[in-house]
């Protein structure tokens, strides 16, 4: 071979530390390099024509870089050299900032360290083999996991741009938490008026096909050629033939049946539609609460319906939808904050959390949008807010901030002034974040137009006394002293995590997820929208928290990232996957079974069985290539071979 | 190359893609400060990282070796860690009988936004490594010379199955010989004194079946290269293991096979009859009686009691009839189940590391690559493409180094993990005797230990443990690094 | 003094000792396990010397396990490493003066197997004969019988020298040397002067008389005169191959303990830049079916069958219509008793030779 080598000095950030010029001049002696160098910028325009040029100078067949982690710029230089001529995989990286220069001052282990990475990347480019890629049809339309604000602007942009969507809505409405907000900062302005008319647009477009009260139940396939198994679940109402009047629900006889939209704060009927501009406008029993599922005697909506659409004896149905994309946008839920004693432990009628504070507020909540205490039904007089209830607290391994609550809660307060003019809001609060744009200011309107307190410092104990209002204790840790507000109600600004479930559908997506359940992105700052697994998509809270117009704005790069994958008519395959040396391979099987993907199959070949590999099945794991004992199926870039190579160019032998 | 002189270790790291080397990365970012001796090789999964790879970094000259992947349950790869981490932990588990040090190697799951952890966990091994030192060299080992003590107490009766049922299993066969290709069992060998495979294809080749302690050879080696015939086989209880295992593994199908079975009494540690016996020209005559054997040869009788000249396995043997089998003649042996702890590793476990890596290199040294250890294992069913031999991958060299030979029974022990039924034909096969059943016998040791007393070849509907994973472990306690 | 030396049992260490202090000797020592192996090795002051059978023939005092053929290095200028590399090999075969002490006729005789390909065929191997000149072989003629020996089938015996230097035999209190080669003249000249050598003509008849009570020992041999015929005549005859191979694990012990077996294997290891390059040459088994794997993935000897066909061929039909009739095949036995199936090349011949099909 002739290799190429690049040290870069990456300006200061490894020539600091690393010399670079020492590193160049000792990768001149390791086999096959016949040209060394050390640019300042090796990924700056000038360093990859300096790449290319010397390419075609020195007639090389391969090119080692050595600069950063190969997570930032292997892509960057394999487009490199491919623009020269060479194939993008005779090349490899050598991580010399992010694992050396960054890491330790000592110049000269810091030298021979990168020295020796140079070597194991040349060792393995010497066992390189120009690889590519094989190319498939693409199924043109995509799934969209969750309906609330994120899902339907990735929905309607996808629909826009011509690609059939398939939504799937876990509750029997979409709208997720958004349709229960009753305004939105910081304009203040109405949500449902904003969100409903996107809302109706969903259930209108001819490119949109909506599936709520449905979850997926299984993922399988690949980029462009994904299948995916929905679990329709049984709502007891044939919707397509419900109208939406609400007759059923004026003669349902179970009044007491929980609430979950308004988030238990009232109670509905076993048959409702969760809200009056519920999308779909459809009714679905609780088979719970429902006397004629739980007793075997009832009948009422039955009788009540004038399109006869109750159907009591209705199953879960399993239905199969192919897409070649899928946009994971599963939303938040509240954490448990019932494990927070102190404050309750939930048992104090008075303490709510802000989404319910949320349902109050809205003029079509359980209180027809009157501030009323839980307990007595009176308007309260002194309303204190709790902020980071489940957020910034390590002790609860809670260490992240919820991001929005800040700013809800000034909304809040401003909204309590409106609603109840003699009232007086206090904040406790750790520190107010506002940084969106006109965030800062709206914060501020609270404090200095509606005369809400803020008190920085965190809620040490909330307990009633004895006229049944509540006292909130706390420090004010700017002035230094304790503070006690008693408060006829206590609103706790409670943190989110993922959606309940998350955790189950990223298995099923074959993605990965963090500690609070939240989507793994692709790359923190440079591919917030991808995923590890090719053509899944994020959008929304379900990768992190955000407010809604980042929900907005990641619901519509997440559509154009499906966009420009589905507008191609073939996917080029990843050649990073294993193969079969049928010479070799005894067809003892043992890479189906640990295949995660089940990407491997047992074919005849010249009438003797051998394992096959489906090529755009396999995710280039590389565990049946660990699995196998004869070495028969190796993973192409990662073979045994270039692996040892690297393991033998470090220790002698 | 070697490791910066008087200032760092030879340390090298496998990290996965997705996790653990963003982790690194994320570290770097952070300016979090570490020690400088470890190299990474970036592997895109842990479930990438063959065992062997450690192995083989450690008898080359590494001093350590850390493998870093996803959280269980993170993998971007669904699966990959879960296999990785039963692998790797049987790999901990079994350096040591190489006289390997445990601690120089450690595998831990790392996240892309761990750096700190990460920091912690180079900072932390990084020093581990260096309070051992440097690995010493097989090399460098002084020579060590020790011989397994074969005085030990049998957990069933040993005989010499002198009543077997042998023409009752002669007319068995003879009936089912019409339906089958072959029917695998015992004759005579070269005198009497030794027994051979018998490939029956007739009933004149019935007639040469013999039953009793001469026949050490295990049958089942033979089936995974008669795959598509119609076989009979007659099988000991160990036989019996490993037929099941193959049929576990899917090697062999249930329907081509009909297994006769008897009641084994133990069969005799040929090794050490051999000795006894000495040179001679002429076996006159084998005899048995209930406690063992008289073999007279050239006029000069030996007496063979059983308790004391049975194979090493057969002491700790629980399964003396067969597991499965169509054919069943004879009268069960009584078992006492216990634990059990076979001759070589006995040798082994007395041993401190250093001494072990002086044995192995003392063994190693005579060994000459004949191969018969793994032809004559009913497990490797690749031998025709072994990886020993292959230069895509080349995993040894050609060179008789002790390390290349130890490498091997490296592979040849770790490819066997959770699938060795202990048959020990590798030790028996081995022309000059090298204890080389002892690594096996230490890894299912561990796998048993690891995977809830699991045991190959006991039952055919089971997976093999390192073909499987569990979400949850209930043995498998990884590192924290704090 | 004669070409025969007299050695008293006392003397025997001493003797090796003394051939030690100037050249390499090997001699047969026991390697302690449950299943004892006897291999040559070289002597160091304080072994015992035992003459014992030996495990493993001593083959690789001509032919190693493994050795290195050609050393080689790429050497770069690192200032212009665009000029390429400048290869510096070093292919000096290794050899220094060695006996071999203590092996047994069939042994002996193995080395006269082996020196007709790599001595007398047109390609004189450079390695093997730096090996052979420099070597002396003492063979010990048999003191017993086993039953697995067959060396009188094969035109050996247990007093034949060929293939020796010297003859060592036992007599009552002593051994008695006689050299049958200039080499072994020379190598009982080193020994006088060792206490307890001295000249040996008068125990010639008592050891003579040994050597026939132990011939007397071995039974009657077939007579393989026709074997070549025979086994040629076999050749397509793939039921029959079959048959006697059943048993066979396609291992290499018979063949790695064969003194005859002299194929190899050559591969280069380590890159020659940062790892010393090493052409090495390392035993081959034609019973491993990478034996004849060609590189197009065919190979010419896919089963079993076909690579004892090879093998028994060859001992008894290809290298005796190659040699004047000389068998590859000493009849020491060992690939019968080391077999881990007791698979014994006597009954093949036989079958062959008497029409015989069954195993």
């Amino acid at each position: 071979m002739r290799i190429g080598v690049f040290i870069c000095h990456c300006g200061s950030n490894i020539a600091g530390t690393v010399d670079c010029a020492r590193v160049a001049s000792l990768a001149a002696s390791f086999p096959d390099v016949v040209y060394a160098t050390d640019p300042m910028y090796t990924c700056a325009e000038p360093g990859q024509a300096a790449i290319e040029a010397a390419i075609r100078e020195h007639r090389l067949d391969g090119v080692v870089v050595a600069s950063c982690s190969p997570r930032m710029h292997e892509p960057t230089f394999r487009r490199t050299v491919e623009r020269a001529g060479l194939n993008r995989y005779m090349f490899e990286m050598a991580n010399i900032r992010e694992h050396v220069s960054w890491i330790g001052k000592d110049v000269e282990a810091n030298t021979n360290k990168a020295a020796e990475l140079v070597s194991m990347a040349v060792a393995k480019l010497r066992h390189n083999r120009a690889l590519h890629a094989a190319s498939f049809d693409v199924c043109k339309r995509t799934l969209i996991i969750g309906g609330g604000v994120a899902g339907i602007q990735a929905a309607l942009d996808c629909a826009e741009g011509g690609i059939p969507v398939v939504m799937v809505e876990r509750e029997p409405t979409i709208g997720g938490k958004m349709a229960k907000l009753d305004k939105t900062f910081p304009t203040v302005d109405c949500s449902a008026c904003i969100l409903g008319p996107k809302m109706v647009d969903v259930a209108q477009h001819p490119n949109i096909t909506l599936h709520a009260s449905a979850e997926v139940e299984d993922i399988s396939g690949y980029v462009g050629n994904f299948t995916v198994t929905i679990r329709k679940k049984a709502t007891y109402v044939d919707w397509s033939k419900c109208t939406g009047c609400g007759e059923c629900m004026e003669k349902c006889p179970s009044r007491k049946t929980p609430d979950p939209f308004n988030e238990y704060m009232g109670t509905t009927t076993a048959i409702s539609i969760p809200f009056p501009q519920a999308i779909p406008k459809k009714a679905s029993i609780n088979p719970q609460f429902c006397k004629m599922l739980t007793a075997g005697k009832c009948g009422a909506c039955a009788r009540a319906c004038p399109s006869g659409a109750i159907v009591y004896d209705m199953q879960d149905e399993l239905i199969t939808e192919k897409v070649g994309a899928i946009v994971a946008a599963t939303g938040y839920d509240l954490v448990d904050w019932t494990t927070y004693e102190e404050y309750g432990g939930g048992r104090y009628p008075d303490v709510i959390t802000s989404l319910q504070y949320e349902r109050m507020l809205s003029a079509s909540g359980p209180t027809g949008g009157h501030i009323r205490r839980p307990s007595n039904g009176e308007e309260p007089k002194t309303v204190v807010f709790v902020q980071c209830v489940g957020s910034r607290d390590r002790s609860a391994g809670r260490p992240g901030c919820s991001g929005f609550c800040c700013m809800y809660t000034a909304k809040q307060a401003v909204l309590t002034k409106d609603h109840l003019p003699d009232s007086q809001s206090y904040v406790f609060y750790m520190d107010v974040r506002a940084n969106g744009k006109l965030y800062d200011e709206f914060q501020r309107r609270a404090v200095e137009e509606y005369g809400t307190e803020y008190i920085r410092g965190r809620v040490s104990r909330i307990y009633p006394d004895a006229d049944g209002r509540l006292v909130v204790c706390g420090a004010d840790t700017l002035l230094g002293q304790a503070v006690e507000v008693t408060a006829d109600l206590v609103v706790l600004a409670v943190g989110v995590e993922a959606s309940h479930g998350a955790a189950r559908l990223a298995e099923k997506l074959r993605i990965s997820y963090d500690q609070q359940g939240f989507f793994m992105e692709s790359h923190v700052k440079l591919k917030p929208v991808e995923t590890n697994t090719a053509g899944v998509y994020l959008a929304g809270v379900c990768q992190g928290v955000k407010d809604i117009p980042a929900s907005v704005a990641q619901g519509s790069a997440a559509a154009a990232k499906v966009l420009a994958l589905l507008s191609r008519d073939k996917l080029q395959g990843d050649p990073q996957v294993s193969q079969v040396d049928v010479k070799r391979c005894v067809a003892c099987g043992k890479c189906l079974r640990t295949c995660p993907f089940g990407a491997i199959e047992m074919v005849s070949f010249r009438g003797q069985d051998k394992a096959h590999v489906i090529e755009t099945a396999c995710q280039g794991c590389g565990i049946c290539t660990s699995t196998c004992p004869q070495g028969a199926i190796q993973l192409s870039h990662f073979t045994d071979n270039q692996i040892l190579a690297e393991v033998n160019a470090l220790c002698q032998r | 190359m070697s490791a910066l002189a008087g200032k760092e270790l030879r340390i090298i790291g496998f990290l996965c893609n997705w996790c653990s080397y963003g982790g690194a990365d994320t570290a770097g970012v952070a300016r979090a400060t570490q020690p400088t001796d470890l190299r990474i090789v970036r592997v895109p999964c842990s479930g990438r990282v063959d065992p062997l790879f450690v192995v083989r970094a450690l008898l080359n000259g590494a001093d350590g070796v850390l493998v870093s992947g996803c959280h269980p349950g993170d993998c971007h790869y669904a699966a990959g860690n879960y296999y990785a981490r039963r692998r790797l932990e049987i790999l901990r588990q079994f350096l040591p009988v190489l006289g390997i040090d445990p601690r120089r190697f450690e595998y831990t799951w790392i996240s892309a936004s761990e750096g700190q952890r990460w920091q912690a966990a180079v900072t932390e091994f990084t020093r581990q490594i260096h309070s051992l030192g440097p690995a010493p060299k097989l090399e460098d080992a002084e020579p060590l010379v020790r011989v397994a003590d074969m005085a030990l107490t049998a957990l069933r009766p040993l005989g010499t199955g002198r009543n077997a049922a042998l023409d009752e299993l002669k007319a068995a066969i003879k009936a089912k010989l019409p339906e089958l290709d072959c029917v695998i069992g015992w004759k005579q060998g070269y005198d009497a004194a030794h027994a051979a495979p018998l490939f029956m294809r007739t009933e004149a080749d019935v007639d040469q079946l013999i039953w009793g302690p001469l026949n050490v050879s295990n049958p089942a080696t033979y089936l995974p290269s008669l795959k598509g015939k119609k076989v009979g086989i007659v099988v000991k209880g160990c036989d019996s293991r490993s037929v099941v295992e193959l049929l576990q593994e899917g090697l062999i199908r249930r329907e081509d096979l009909t297994v006769f079975s008897m009641p084994c009494e133990g069969t005799l540690d040929m090794a050490r009859v051999q000795q006894e016996l000495g040179s001679y020209r002429h076996i006159d005559s084998v005899e048995r009686d209930e406690a063992g054997v008289t073999i007279t040869a050239d006029g000069q009788p030996h007496r063979f009691c059983m308790v004391e000249y049975a194979q090493g396995k057969c002491y700790g043997c629980t399964t003396p009839g067969a597991v499965l089998a169509d054919v069943r003649l004879g009268t069960p042996t009584p078992v006492t189940p216990a634990e059990a702890t076979p001759p070589e590793l006995a040798l082994l476990d007395g041993m401190s590391l250093g001494e072990r890596f002086s044995f192995w290199k003392t063994q190693m040294e005579r060994c000459i690559r004949c191969g018969a250890c793994r032809n004559a294992c009913p497990m490797c069913v690749c031998r025709d493409y072994c990886v020993s031999e292959s230069r895509d991958p080349h995993w040894l060299t050609q060179e008789d180094k002790p390390t290349e030979k130890l490498f091997f029974q490296a592979i040849h022990a770790l490819h066997l993990a959770g699938r060795c039924t202990g048959c020990g034909e590798c030790q028996r096969a081995c022309p000059v005797g090298i204890p080389i059943l002892a690594l096996r016998q230490h890894i299912s040791r561990a796998v048993s230990q690891t995977f809830d007393g699991y045991r190959p070849g006991m039952n055919t509907g089971a997976t093999p443990p390192l073909l499987g994973y569990a979400v949850e472990e209930k043995s498998i306690h990884e590192r924290e690094w704090k | 003094m004669s070409n025969t030396r007299f050695l008293t049992a006392d003397a025997l260490s001493g003797a090796v000792a003394a051939l030690a202090a100037t050249r390499r000797v090997l001699i047969p020592v026991r390697q302690p396990a449950v299943k004892q192996s006897v291999i040559f090795a070289p002597y160091a002051t304080g072994m015992p010397v035992e003459l014992m059978r030996a495990t493993i023939p001593p083959k690789e005092a001509v032919l190693p396990q493994c050795e290195t053929l050609i050393s080689y290095r790429m050497l770069k200028d690192a200032r212009n490493p665009g000029s390429g590399s400048r290869l510096e090999l070093d292919d000096t075969p290794q050899a220094e003066a060695t006996v071999v002490f203590g092996c047994r006729p069939c042994d002996a005789r193995g080395f006269a197997v082996l020196d007709r390909p790599y001595l007398k065929g047109p390609f004189a191997d450079p390695y093997y004969t730096a090996r052979r000149h420099c070597l002396t072989v003492v063979t010990q003629t048999c003191p017993d019988v086993e039953s697995t020996c067959f060396c009188h089938w094969t035109g050996g015996g247990p007093n034949s020298a060929e293939g020796s230097d010297v003859l060592l035999t036992a007599v009552a209190d002593g051994y008695l040397l006689e050299a049958v080669t200039e080499k072994g003249d020379a190598l009982l000249a080193a020994l006088d002067g060792t206490a307890g050598v001295t000249d040996g003509t008068d125990r010639q008849e008592e050891a003579r008389n040994a050597r026939a009570a132990v011939q007397a020992l071995l039974p009657a041999a077939p007579d393989l005169a026709t074997a070549p015929q025979a086994v040629a005549a076999r050749f397509a005859d793939g039921d029959f191959w079959e048959a006697q191979t059943a048993q066979c694990l396609s291992c290499g012990a018979c063949t790695y303990m064969c003194p005859t077996c002299y194929c190899f294997n050559i591969t280069d290891e380590g890159d020659g830049v940062e790892r010393p390059g090493r052409r090495i040459r390392t035993w081959d088994t034609c019973m491993s079916p990478l034996f004849t794997r060609e590189a197009s993935g065919h190979n010419a000897r896919m089963t079993k069958a076909q690579r004892m066909r090879n093998r028994v061929s060859h001992k008894f039909s290809t290298y005796p219509g190659t040699w004047e009739g000389a068998f590859s095949c000493n009849g020491c036995g060992r690939c019968v008793s080391n077999c881990p199936v007791h698979l014994d090349i006597r009954d093949i011949v036989l079958a062959a030779l008497n029409g015989r099909q069954g195993a």
